[in-house]
């Protein structure tokens, strides 16, 4: 094994300079000569249809350079890069708040929003249909014409689910509810687009797709996609926010028009109004189970409320599915899945993708259990739990599953699960203190029978400095380091002699999107096979220079290496001299994810195979008198196969479970008749710095056999997942009541503590 | 109206700056100094990306006129390297990997700044205490509080040498 | 709509020349921490904006029997100083519960007021220690208690050429003791569900012969839950005393709902906080007994 020392240490970002001293640019940061800003106009309805619309007095208004409306659409008057029925700009019927209506680009801001009020739109509003349950009865009328309110129905089932639940000791059966949430990445949306000067645009866009933003932005302009360059700056968050295509389309149409620069930033409140939120589900579910606690049977049905539109909406469903049992074995289950069109917010990706929701069902569930029969949270789900070699619902084989047990112990263990009570159950009169625990699993990747590579090139100079082109955006997850640290890893090079080309898609291949958790899988390998034809070059070099045998030389730190000692040859004189000699330092590495062959029939469509798993328990103190709940302690223990940054993995598990508290308690957009009534940082409320607890995490290492690099793999979306269900259980064990709904206000637990307490543990 | 004549020291510099009444310090500094390090996360006080020092005491440039601003003394997050060195804060904030996106960092970095000038050995509790008004969507806090901690140390004990070496 | 003209006056006798002259059209701005929102929202769009940073009301100082505040003393300000701390605690822990240190160092002691939200944090404690305003105006000023000062959410009594000057809190008798609690979302940056302050005067035979409780966000200004505050007059405090009073002062509201919170959860908690600042006020008498 090669080792440079750049994997698995803490090491900085490469962008760490210019982020700590205000240099890294993102998108609102960008600046060309004659750059226009760009604004677009929308509804004060969520469903109206547009009687007129009058671009005339806006367009005569001195410094307002270009006005469009969906007629002036060079190309496709559509998006969202899986089925693309979002208007860029609205035709003739507002579906939701934040449809666009018209786009301007203006000299300045202030002459911006006087375009947007001199933009003379006839409104006649509609009644909207905002009740995802009443929208799918028949006679609801239509949310988009001609279009079924039914998005999506689909069920799948394996196993004898009636026969188990009619021979189960024990069933719990619930209803649950699930909210919109909001990314609140901190950079809002935004993109610059440029006109080259050959007619073709370049798009400075805050995206975790590149190349698929550049194949909607050649869609919408009529353009070949040869002639459209998308190219990512510094990006401030993402969250599964910027998956899909937001202002970046909209900046390209405004450059082309306007033949200028055209900068297009988002404001928070637009932002809230405008991007996906995470689906809300309403799942009714069934668990079964014998007297001594092991799983027989889930039944389920989920509901979500799509929006008009179709996003990631059948995705996210169907990863839902996926993960409705849980890090369990069950044999018999049945989910029925169904996403219903309203008026609402648009709905799409956010991390986890249908797996939050999916946990906040399984392992509440699993607590209800335990508490019916009896049994230690703990002891149930390791009775049940999945190991290597389980197969699971879905048909698949889990091949590295150690984690799910092992997690679970050490969480325990950290937590100090067996004393829990020690600390005192009742500090104070109104004052109660639990313990919950939550345990998932999330698959990373596309899914098995869905496109998932990403190629890299890589490039090393003769003074020895690596430059890697890579299409993989990085939101601040942090891919650049770690792409950095496999090329100077697998070269023997300093990582500070890797130079990471944020993602262009002029110059780099397509690495797909940024999102479940792949990355680290796909592009990591596909730097460790680019770097293998540049290594074997050097090594010859060096084998002929010295004239020791191949296998005795490693390149390592910049230098080379003879039976593990350092040898005079710099890695850069054996660049020089494989460039004289006229040796490859330049190389294509490409990947494409790996199932096994030989592995049993796979029963659930794109299920993913490598998993991530992790367990995280809580301790709460619930104020009986307020409803207020307090996380005191939270432990996280994560399997990220093999640590290549500690720094991010531990940064990435933090901010997870941090958005996961805010999920579990405040959370919540607040939407009424398709009015979001929370647009604002002040109102939607996520935890700040005191609210959070100084998390006690621990990282496994049980290395992933197949298609991760050194056995590292994703670990981007686990941290926010069983973060709300731990809390759950924790109020649970704190007040003897359960809660069905999300997020668990003040308020809400209150209202919980008013009912009767469930039977206390036997 | 016309516009007003600002004059600022930003990051030790005289600067001067054409302004209407309804510009913020924060569009000043990006848009006419260039300083694009201070970033608009909201443009309503609640997120904290654009924390600067004015006149001794962090605010939010985005709810500070450019008026009310003028004669100011104002650092920004550029303002906090010298002579091309970095603040040990900054060291820190990529050492212990204090940030994700580093969108909020600007903002945090100046907030924690501020902190150390009052307080060599801050707690986790006074850390926290003292970005309170800074979000961060990305990692949470304990690399914040981690990093502030570690400059604190590195500046105490270069301190301690630099009393030493004068006695 | 135009920019409005801005002017930062360094005498108190212009500002008033330039309310006397645009009246309701012209805003003092001090923090702005409210003010530039709603003016980039349109909520207001004033022709004059009155920057009071050159003029000194900013200083904290004691009258006989009385501690002056400035009108343009920040959060920050109060919670530095010494002699707010000691004399007004529960004014303290109203700053300290206040938004983020950036904000607290540029909003205002007279901004809070003027506002008049109805969540204001700053008003109840304000309410309890018997606060008056100073309302300067060319021709006169006046002096008025804070109990009189607000009409509604955003109103007040005061006219449009009038500009507040200054806060006036007498320095509480002996045996007294006043506190704050507030219930918000989070621990910082939030708004208030509830917030309220208590006080208590002991006379020397240790009955309440003064009882405040003043609520916050319950109603459309702040409001004395006076009912209550009776029930507790003449009594000596006891947990059964300060129950009753929260029974009464939740009797007292009738709060509405917003995207905080609904209605019955803010009766509610209003309640218990009532008993427990009532708790807390007790408890602060009691260490300063120990201390006397």
């Amino acid at each position: 094994m090669i080792d440079s020392g750049a994997v698995g240490r803490w090491v900085s970002a490469p962008g760490a300079y210019d982020i700590v001293t205000g240099k890294a640019r993102y998108c609102p940061d960008l600046d060309f000569p004659g750059m226009l800003i760009g604004k677009l106009l929308y509804s004060p309805h969520a469903r109206a249809c547009i009687r007129r619309l009058d671009v005339t007095a806006a367009r005569m208004i001195p410094g307002v350079i270009a006005v469009l409306t969906h007629a002036d659409i060079p190309g496709e008057n559509s998006y969202l890069y899986a089925e693309p029925d979002q208007p860029l700009l609205v035709v003739d019927e507002v579906r939701f708040q934040g449809d666009a209506v018209a786009a301007v680009a203006a000299i300045d801001e202030q002459t911006a929003d006087a375009a947007l009020r001199a933009i003379d739109v006839e409104y006649q509003a509609l009644d909207g249909i905002f009740d995802p349950l009443a929208a799918m009865q028949a006679g609801a009328g239509q949310v988009v014409a001609g279009k079924d309110n039914i998005m999506m129905h689909k069920t799948y089932r394996t196993g004898d689910v009636a026969a188990a639940l009619a021979s189960a000791h024990v069933i719990v059966e619930n209803t649950y509810r699930t909210q919109w949430a909001e990314h609140a990445f901190l950079e809002t949306e935004g993109g610059v687009g440029l006109v080259d000067a050959d007619g073709g645009v370049t798009v400075y866009s805050s995206c975790q797709a590149p190349h698929r933003d550049r194949m909607q932005i050649a869609r919408a302009l009529g353009l070949p996609e040869s002639r459209v360059r998308v190219i990512t700056p510094y990006i401030g968050g993402a969250f599964g926010g910027k998956d899909e295509a937001h202002v970046q389309i909209h900046a390209a149409l405004l450059a082309h028009a306007a033949r200028r620069p055209v900068r297009l930033i988002r404001g928070r409140r637009e932002s809230i109004l405008t991007h996906v939120k995470r689906h809300p589900f309403i799942v009714h579910c069934i668990t079964a189970a014998t007297r001594d606690g092991r799983l027989l049977a889930v039944k389920a049905r989920a509901i979500v409320d799509a929006g008009p539109y179709s996003n990631a909406t059948h995705e996210v469903l169907n990863k839902f599915g996926e993960f409705i049992g849980g890090p369990y074995t069950v044999k018999n289950l049945e989910i029925e899945k169904i996403a219903v069109r309203t008026n609402n917010p648009i709905t799409g990706a956010f991390r986890g993708f249908g797996a939050p929701q999916a946990a906040f069902v399984y392992e509440s569930q699993m607590d209800d259990l335990a508490r019916k029969l009896g049994m230690d949270p703990l002891e149930i789900r390791l009775l049940n739990g999945v190991d290597t070699g389980t197969r699971m619902y879905t048909g698949v084989v889990v091949r590295e599953g150690k984690a799910m047990k092992a997690s679970l112990r050490r969480a325990a263990e950290m937590m100090g699960w067996q004393q829990r009570g020690e600390l005192g159950r009742q500090p104070a009169t109104h004052l109660r203190r639990g313990w919950g625990m939550a345990t998932i699993l999330k698959g990373s990747g596309m899914g098995r029978g869905l496109p998932d590579h990403a190629a890299v090139l890589l490039e090393m100079h003769r003074d020895g400095s690596v430059v890697l082109q890579s299409g993989a955006a990085d939101m601040g997850q942090g891919i650049v380091t770690v792409l950095a640290q496999l090329a100077a890893e697998s070269l023997g090079v300093e990582m500070s002699s890797v130079h990471v080309v944020r993602a262009d898609t002029a110059q780099a291949p397509d690495a797909g999107a940024s999102c479940a958790s792949r990355q680290v899988m796909v592009s990591g390998n596909a730097v460790l096979r680019a770097a293998v034809p540049i290594r074997d070059s050097l090594l010859q070099v060096a084998a002929e220079k010295t004239g020791v045998a191949r296998d005795r030389l490693v390149l390592h730190g910049g230098r080379l290496h003879v039976d593990g000692q350092a040898h005079d040859l710099t890695v850069a004189e054996l660049a020089r001299r494989a460039l004289f000699r006229g040796y490859p330092l330049q190389s294509e590495g490409r990947y494409e994810l790996e199932y096994p062959a030989d592995a049993p029939e796979v029963t659930y469509r794109y299920s993913q195979e490598v998993f991530q798993f992790c367990t995280q328990i809580a301790q709460v103190l619930v104020d009986c008198e307020t409803g207020q709940v307090a996380v005191e302690r939270l432990v996280a223990v994560h399997d990220a196969g093999k640590m290549i940054n500690p720094g991010g993995v531990y940064g990435q598990i933090e901010g997870g479970v941090a958005q996961g508290i805010g999920y579990a308690l405040t959370e919540e957009l607040r939407v009424t008749e398709g009015h979001t009534l929370n647009a604002s940082l002040e109102n939607y409320v996520i935890p700040m710095a005191l609210d959070i607890p100084e998390l006690e995490m621990d990282v496994l290492e049980m290395p992933e056999p197949l298609g991760a690099p050194l056995g590292a793999k994703g670990i981007a979306e686990s941290p926010i997942i069983p973060t709300a269900p731990a809390i759950r259980n924790a109020i649970l064990d704190a007040i003897g009541r359960p809660l069905y709904q999300l997020p668990m206000t003040a308020e809400r637990v209150l209202s919980a503590l008013d009912a009767a307490p469930c039977a206390d543990p036997a | 109206m016309t516009d007003m004549d600002i004059r600022l020291t930003v990051n030790g510099r005289l600067q001067h700056a054409k302004a209407g009444v309804m510009r913020t310090l924060l569009t000043v500094l990006r848009e006419d100094f260039g300083l694009t390090g201070t970033k608009d996360g909201c443009s309503s006080g609640d997120c904290g990306a654009c924390v600067v020092v004015m006149n001794g005491q962090v605010v939010n440039s985005c709810m500070v006129l450019a008026a009310q601003a003028d004669g100011s003394q104002v650092t920004t997050v550029e303002g906090l390297a010298s002579n091309g060195e970095l603040h040990p804060l900054q060291r820190a904030f990529g050492g212990t990997w204090a940030f994700q996106c580093g969108f909020c960092t600007p903002g945090m970095l100046v907030s924690c700044h501020a902190l150390l000038s009052s307080n060599d050995n801050p707690s986790r509790e006074e850390v926290l205490t003292a970005i309170a008004g800074n979000f961060c969507r990305c990692t949470g806090y304990q690399g914040v509080v981690n990093a502030v901690q570690q400059a604190a140390a590195e500046l105490r004990s270069a301190n301690a040498e630099a009393v030493l070496q004068h006695d | 709509m135009s920019a409005p003209d801005y002017r930062a006056p360094e005498l108190l006798a212009n500002a008033l020349g330039i309310k006397r002259e645009f009246g309701a059209d012209a805003r003092v701005v001090a923090g702005g921490t409210d003010l530039i929102l709603r003016m980039r929202d349109k909520v207001l769009s004033p022709k004059v904006l009155i920057d009071l940073r050159r003029i000194s009301l900013a200083s904290i100082s004691r009258h006989a029997g009385e501690m002056h505040l400035g009108a343009y003393v920040t959060l920050s300000q109060m919670l530095a100083s010494a002699e707010v701390r000691v004399a007004f605690p529960a004014l303290v822990e109203a700053c300290r519960s206040f938004a983020g240190p950036p904000i607290r160092n540029r909003a205002t002691l007279g901004g809070n007021i003027v506002n008049a939200s109805p969540a204001a944090d700053l008003v109840p404690p304000l309410i309890a220690y018997d606060a008056s305003v100073v309302l300067a105006s060319l021709s006169a000023s006046r002096v008025l208690p804070l109990m009189d000062f607000f009409t509604g959410p955003g109103k007040t009594v005061m006219e449009p050429h009038e500009v507040l000057t200054e806060v006036r809190l007498p320095l509480p008798p002996p045996r007294t003791a006043a506190s704050f609690t507030k219930l918000g979302q989070r621990r910082s940056m939030a708004i208030a569900i509830v917030n309220l302050s208590a006080r208590l005067t002991l006379d020397r035979a240790g009955q309440m012969s003064e009882a405040r409780i003043v609520l916050g966000s319950v109603a459309p200004t702040a409001m004395r839950a006076r009912a209550a505050e009776a029930i507790l007059t003449g009594n000596e405090p006891s947990d059964e005393q300060f129950e009753q009073a929260a029974n009464m002062a939740v009797a007292e509201i009738s709060p509405i709902s917003d995207v905080r919170s609904g209605k019955d959860y803010r009766k509610r908690v209003t309640g218990v906080l009532v008993r427990r600042a009532l708790m807390a006020a007790r408890h602060k008498l009691a260490e300063v007994g120990r201390n006397d």
